[in-house]
């Protein structure tokens, strides 16, 4: 499958973070267009479009939209979620520091389709490079008369995976604890500050002034009907060619690896494909030439998530890969709701033992029903996200974790591609925590 | 409400109509269904959807269970509770295992044990065996966040109701979660203690035994004790309280929630002031004074026929000197004595109060639905009637717009002016008066100092047409819990106009609090002799000649009659260490030919057709209602309000006042100490400047001669002018005072 | 800082905090309730909030910080070899300062550079596949070592 711009089209030729650069290339036409129809018929446009949201849930941007409440006294917002944390996702950031007009004006396409004046981008703290170069870009598009009377602040996080969870971004933005809201009420009816709300991931927003050029009609074209478009591929881990790629949705996770990523580094066995970020459910090699987009995916036991590819190598022990995803899903809980907070440290727990070779084999069935009782269970789908790579590696490499119980210690020995890794499990040096004894 | 606003749902299998709107708990609730829950509590702002107790199956709706205390009804709904629900059932079951894992389960030393909502549910949806086989989290336990408050870190489920009280109910922003995730813990601010008006409310919102009462600590078992309801003496407001008692002793006082009065909540004075039952000088037996700071006791017949004497020798010249806290049938039967007994119609009360308020009666819950609240007066809200503080807090939280007006008004004015303000108000130049006027709902609410505040609040009232309005209405928030009523029974017990007099035989001191009042004190030096009922002999010591031992609201029968106009029921929780008030006043009345009889049921059977068109004492319910509004004549007359000092640069007028956490009972309660201000004098950014004062310095404040050091504190929101002490401070100071830096 | 948010919120906390630690190195008790004051919040409140994101240090660190990211994409590619080897050349465990206050070190979740791994950020600034050999340079930049 041939590569496809259009959320880096021009990037590689020119310096697009410069207004004038991403004017020459047509830059900000697709705005001028969008303000010349009226916010019912960008709102068709976008839904016709059938634009899957790019942030994990897949849900058709321009549907959202509709549910805005646009007659409400409230003021309504756009954020952006650029809070991209998800282990494996690095796309983004790559949007924000190569093409940030784009960005730029794809807010203030959907600020318009909504009847929105104020947009929030909500970057992640750590991103401070991109910080710059998109507060250089929104300072430029502004002075020079490109906003209207809309106006886009960017905000900063703080360092919080859950802040990228749509409802706890508000709450962060709101200048609380990140922490997940109920839904009901659904942003789009009660978000930022109580008022209508459309929150979007990056690379969706991103998206938008491509529609609005070649028209809804011709992006329907590009990549499956279920879910048009390009989404930009973050390829990670035992790969020769690691990085970014903006290739149509559709495109096989073959093609990605060996075409894209040049295979697996050192020539070595393929032995798991984390297809949506560290999130999502494993493939194994088998499923290699699933699909890259929503429906493929989800066929096949896994979720699209962040369009992130871990690649990982023979020479890993899942159950050690397991652990630093659990570790890392209990670092991120945030706190809130009983079955994430409390399970995340259980299951971390079950499966230090393991690893240790210091469990019994009632342990992997005790292992197996923590995942069933946290699963569906949370306030949002952190403890979800907790729950799918443990459960998954449990399902598809059962083998090895039976090994550690009935060797009593790890089969790869010292071998293991990832022995003696470690994890921030203290949070804030003032409250250094040991790490938790099994 | 009309049929199309009400919807059909079943909940396990059993249809349920439900107002549109209701939250699924209360609809399942009325249909007789419990969903278990922790972290809701609607009282605590929107619901949260925390814990994840409540989880039931709900269809339509994704294929997992729902949070049941996030929803509202909703036609056509199907819920399945875990009764009927495997899925439900195993959800609830796990959350409660969750829960479990890292708590201590150290029931049978935790003071929850017995009145526990964890242990109760674990007991009925929980798992009966632990897979948890790692190390819990364990912390320092228990560690005290206030005097008042324990926290056990550990027992805690992080249900997240005590900050959220904290955060959305009184504001007060202390009591925080801090850090994240698993290592997420309930904490203050550099473990400084948790200082707040209503900070208590935490422990009973408390689900577990993480926050705990020091007071009540390993004091008694759920099932050893008692819980007396009844009703808090410590304000105006009379929340409505349950007396915990073990073994005749008073051990704890719980909310009793009156959704009109008081909303479930109650302040720290009325929740742990109780102590002062058993403070270390309360009179247990009559006492004579005989040497200058001593008290020697009596045997009851000695005190009776001590108090006759003194009542003979005074010949009618005698004057009763009221508290305002005594109850309605303790200060009729008084008033019957002095009145009828002793000959004299002469009696002081602790302000005016006036009936001219009945015609705007309203619930202190039309607060929170009210569109426009006008506060006039110079004191916070909070240190006079504590709970409206809270009414006033959830009304602005909904979008009532609230205006203060007064020294330390959202719009400010000189110390003093608030009747002036309400002449200003009723004017039709006045901005404010006009809206107040065109509002559906609106509230006057007048917050001292007194000065016949309810008079002119009720003036304004009139004037503004908020008699032919029902949702509209006015308090006056007086200095005592009982203070008006107080007054009626006097004017009920006898016939005549007060009398004053120039010479006073015997001056008769009703209650602590009169019995602290400088102006009593001074009344007294000039009388020929002075017998006091109080609980507590201190303060009586070197200028009282008899004491007879008083009781406090917990260990009477009688009624209250709060700001509201609301009569309620106070019940005897304890017994007094001493016969009660009425008891040996029936007896004493029966010497003078007056006849009163010894028990709260009887005398309030003779006082009620007067005061309370005849209702019975028992008509009077755990949950008292509010009688209907009285028209009263308008206009009503007000007294012209005096022109307020407004000189320039001169002398700062003070400000005196009582503290929430002062007065008699709570001086005597150690653990509320460090609620208590500390000795300052507050002062206007403004005169602050011009003094070159600044933050922390120590002052000298004087008028008239007399002088006192205090701290100085800079309140940006005290009007210019003005130089604001509590009353323990302020000593002899009164007036106009000058205010240097020493 | 306020005015960039709607009158009333408390959008202004975390630019306020950030401000607040760059100014003293860390949010120390007198900085939150700085930031308290400013803000018309509780100090408790802006410890609340502060306690929840891991880039505010509410204890001292030292002048310079240097993270490691350890989660999966890095850890794939030997994460942990480079976190050894700054233990090694600062003398210091992850999650402690070096004793001339020069270096905090600890190893961090994913930093959104996967394909550039193994990540490491040196005072806010990334650095992309940094190899074991590269990190007695890096500490050699920074001033400090055992
Ligand atoms: C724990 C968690 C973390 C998430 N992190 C991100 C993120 O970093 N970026 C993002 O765009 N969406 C993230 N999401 C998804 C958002 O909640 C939300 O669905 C998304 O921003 C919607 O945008 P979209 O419709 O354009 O995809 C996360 C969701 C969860 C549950
Ligand atoms: S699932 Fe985890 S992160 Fe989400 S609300 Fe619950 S505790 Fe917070
Ligand atoms: S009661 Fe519903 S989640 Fe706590």
């Amino acid at each position: 499958m041939p590569a496809r711009s259009l959320l880096l089209a021009g990037a590689d030729e020119r310096d697009l973070t410069q207004l004038a650069e991403y004017r020459a290339i047509g830059g900000y036409e697709a705005a001028a267009k969008a303000a010349a129809m009226s916010s019912d018929e960008l709102l068709a446009e976008l839904s016709a479009a059938n634009l899957r949201g790019r942030g994990g849930a897949g849900f058709p941007m321009g549907r959202k939209a509709s549910l805005i409440d646009r007659a409400s006294r409230k003021p309504k917002y756009l954020v952006v979620n650029a809070d991209e944390s998800e282990p494996g996702a690095f796309k983004d950031r790559e949007v924000i520091a190569r093409v940030p007009h784009r960005l730029i004006e794809g807010c203030l396409i959907a600020a318009r389709a909504i009847e929105s004046t104020d947009v929030f981008i909500y970057i992640r703290g750590e991103y401070l490079a991109e910080y710059e170069v998109l507060e250089r870009a929104v300072d430029e598009a502004r002075a020079a008369g490109l906003f209207g009377d809309v106006d886009v602040v960017v905000h900063r996080g703080a360092g919080a995976y859950i802040c990228g969870e749509e409802t706890a971004l508000l709450d962060s933005l709101e200048g609380r604890r990140g922490q997940p809201r109920p839904r009901p009420p659904f942003p789009p009816i009660q978000g930022l500050y109580t008022a209508p709300t459309q929150i979007n991931n990056v690379c969706t927003i991103a998206t938008v002034p491509a529609i609005v050029s070649m028209g809804a009609a011709e992006f329907a074209k590009i990549g499956p009907e279920s879910a048009p478009g390009t989404a930009i591929f973050s390829v990670s881990g035992n790969v020769v060619r690691p990085g970014n790629y903006e290739l149509p949705l559709g495109t096989p996770i073959r093609t990605l690896l060996e075409e894209y990523g040049g295979g697996v580094a050192g020539g070595r066995k393929l032995k798991a494909l984390i297809p949506g970020g560290s999130s999502v459910p494993v493939l194994t090699p088998d499923q290699i030439d699933t699909p890259l987009d929503y429906d493929s995916i989800q066929k096949a036991g896994s979720f699209f998530g962040s369009a992130s590819l871990i690649v990982v190598d023979d020479r890993c022990c899942m159950v050690q890969l397991a652990l630093r995803a659990a570790k890392f899903y209990m670092h991120e809980s945030c706190g809130k709701c009983t079955p994430c907070r409390e399970g995340t440290r259980w299951l971390v727990q079950i499966l230090t033992r393991i690893e240790a070779g210091e469990a019994e084999l009632s342990d992997l069935d005790l292992l197996r029903s923590v995942c069933d009782r946290i699963l569906g269970r949370a306030l949002c789908a952190l403890a979800d996200f907790a729950v799918y790579p443990v459960s998954s590696y449990l399902t598809k490499y059962g083998d090895e974790f039976r090994a550690h119980v009935e060797r009593r210690a790890c089969p790869f020995g010292d071998a293991s591609s990832i022995a003696g890794i470690t994890a921030p499990i203290d949070q804030h040096l003032h409250y250094p925590t040991v790490e938790i004894p099994a | 409400m009309t049929a199309s606003e009400l919807v059909n749902l079943t909940i396990d299998g059993i249809p349920v109509q439900a107002p549109k709107g209701t939250g699924l708990v209360e609809a399942a609730a009325a249909a007789g269904i419990e969903i278990p829950v922790f972290c809701y509590e609607p009282r605590l702002g929107p619901p949260v959807g925390a814990c994840r107790m409540c989880l039931c199956e709900v269809k339509p709706g994704p294929p997992k269970p729902q949070a049941a205390c996030t929803l509202t009804v909703a036609e056509g709904m199907e819920v399945s509770t875990a009764l009927t629900s495997p899925l439900a059932m195993d959800a609830q079951n796990s959350t409660l295992e969750f829960l479990l894992l890292n708590h201590p389960l150290d029931c049978p030393v935790c003071d929850k044990g017995g009145e526990c909502p964890l242990q109760d549910l674990t007991f009925r949806f929980g798992p009966g065996v632990t897979r948890m086989a790692f190390d819990k989290r364990t912390y320092e336990k228990p560690i005290p966040i206030s005097p008042t408050i324990a926290l056990d870190r550990e027992r805690c489920i992080l249900c997240y109701r005590c900050t959220r009280f904290s955060e959305s109910v009184a504001e007060d922003g202390q009591l925080i979660a801090r850090n994240r995730g698993a290592q997420s813990t309930i904490a203050t601010f550099e473990d400084e203690p948790y200082r707040a008006a209503f900070s208590g409310n935490v422990i009973e919102l408390c689900p577990v035994g993480a926050l705990t009462s020091v007071q009540y600590r390993f004091e008694a078992r759920p099932w050893e004790i008692q819980n007396v309801p009844t009703v808090c003496g410590h304000c105006p407001v009379g929340c409505n309280v349950l007396a915990t008692t073990r073994e005749g002793k008073a051990k704890r006082i719980l909310s009793r929630n009156h959704p009109e009065v008081d909303g479930g909540w109650l302040c720290d004075k009325g929740r742990f002031a109780y102590t002062h039952l058993y403070a270390h000088d309360r009179v247990v037996d009559p006492l004579r004074k005989i040497g200058v700071r001593r008290f020697d006791e009596l045997s009851w017949d000695e005190a009776l026929d001590e108090l006759e004497r003194l009542a003979r020798a005074a010949d009618g010249r005698v004057l009763l000197a009221l508290s305002g806290s005594e109850t309605v049938e303790q200060a009729y039967a008084l008033s019957k004595l002095v009145r009828q007994g002793f000959g004299s119609n002469a009696a002081v009360f602790p302000e005016e109060a006036s009936s001219a308020l009945d015609a705007f009666r309203l619930p202190l819950s039309a607060i929170h639905d009210a569109q426009l609240v006008v506060v006039l007066g110079d004191e916070p809200v909070v240190e006079r009637a504590p709970v409206v503080d809270l009414w006033l807090k959830a009304a602005a939280r909904r979008g009532t717009e609230i205006v203060t007006v007064g020294a330390l008004g959202s719009v400010q004015r000189p110390a003093g002016t608030a009747a002036q303000t309400a002449r200003e108000l009723g004017d039709e130049s006045s901005e404010l008066g006009r809206r107040l006027a065109e509002a559906d709902r609106a509230i006057l609410i007048w917050s001292g100092p007194g000065g016949h505040g309810g008079v002119h609040v009720a003036e304004l009232a009139g004037r503004l047409g908020f008699a032919a309005k029902p949702g509209c209405g006015a308090f006056y928030l007086p200095a005592t819990p009982n203070g008006r009523a107080v007054a009626e029974a006097w004017a009920a017990a006898g016939k005549g106009d007060q009398t004053r007099l120039d010479h006073v035989g015997l001056l008769l001191v009703s209650g602590e609090e009169a019995a602290e009042s400088p102006r009593i004190r001074e009344l007294g030096a000039r009388a020929d002799a002075v017998a006091a009922i109080s609980m507590f002999a201190d303060p009586l010591r070197a200028w009282v000649d008899l004491v007879l031992p008083g009781t406090s609201y917990l260990e009477r029968d009688g009624t209250f009659v709060n700001l509201e106009g609301r009569p309620q029921r106070l019940r005897r929780a304890v017994i007094p260490p001493a016969p009660d008030e009425l008891a040996w006043i029936a007896k004493l009345a029966e010497r003078f030919d007056v006849e009163l009889a010894p028990y709260a049921t009887a005398v309030h059977a003779e006082l009620s057709p007067l005061l309370f068109e005849g209702a019975p004492f028992g008509a009077l319910g755990e949950r008292a209602e509010l009688p209907p509004r009285h028209p009263v004549a308008l206009p009503i007359a007000a007294p012209a309000p005096a022109p307020a000092a407004t000189e320039h640069g001169g002398p700062l007028r003070l400000l005196r006042y009582r503290p929430l956490f002062s007065g008699p009972a709570v001086e005597r309660v150690p653990e509320l100490a460090f609620q208590r201000p500390a000795p300052e004098i507050e002062l206007s950014t403004d005169d602050a400047r011009v003094r070159g004062i600044s933050p922390g310095d120590t002052v000298r404040v004087s008028s008239n001669g007399t002088s006192v050091e205090l701290r100085a504190r800079i309140e940006h929101d005290l009007v210019a002018g003005v130089a604001r002490a509590a009353e323990e401070f302020a000593g002899a100071l009164a007036g106009a005072v000058e205010v240097s830096r020493t | 800082m306020r005015a960039r948010y709607p009158e009333g919120s408390r959008s202004a906390v975390l630019p306020a905090l950030r401000l607040a630690q760059e100014r003293h190195g860390f949010l120390s008790p007198a900085a939150l309730r700085e930031v308290a004051d400013a803000l018309d919040l509780t100090p408790g409140y802006c410890h609340a909030v502060a306690s929840f994101y891991d880039l505010f240090h509410l204890q001292p660190v030292g002048r310079h910080l240097v993270e490691v990211c350890t989660n999966l994409s890095c850890a794939l590619v030997g994460a942990q070899r480079v976190v050894d080897a700054f233990e090694q050349e600062l003398g210091v465990r992850a999650g402690e300062t070096t004793a001339d206050g020069a270096v905090t070190f600890r190893v961090v979740e994913c930093l959104g550079g996967c394909g550039y791994a193994p990540v490491i950020v040196v005072d806010h600034r990334y650095r992309h596949g940094v190899r074991v050999e590269d990190v007695a340079g890096i500490v050699g930049e920074l001033g400090a070592g055992a």
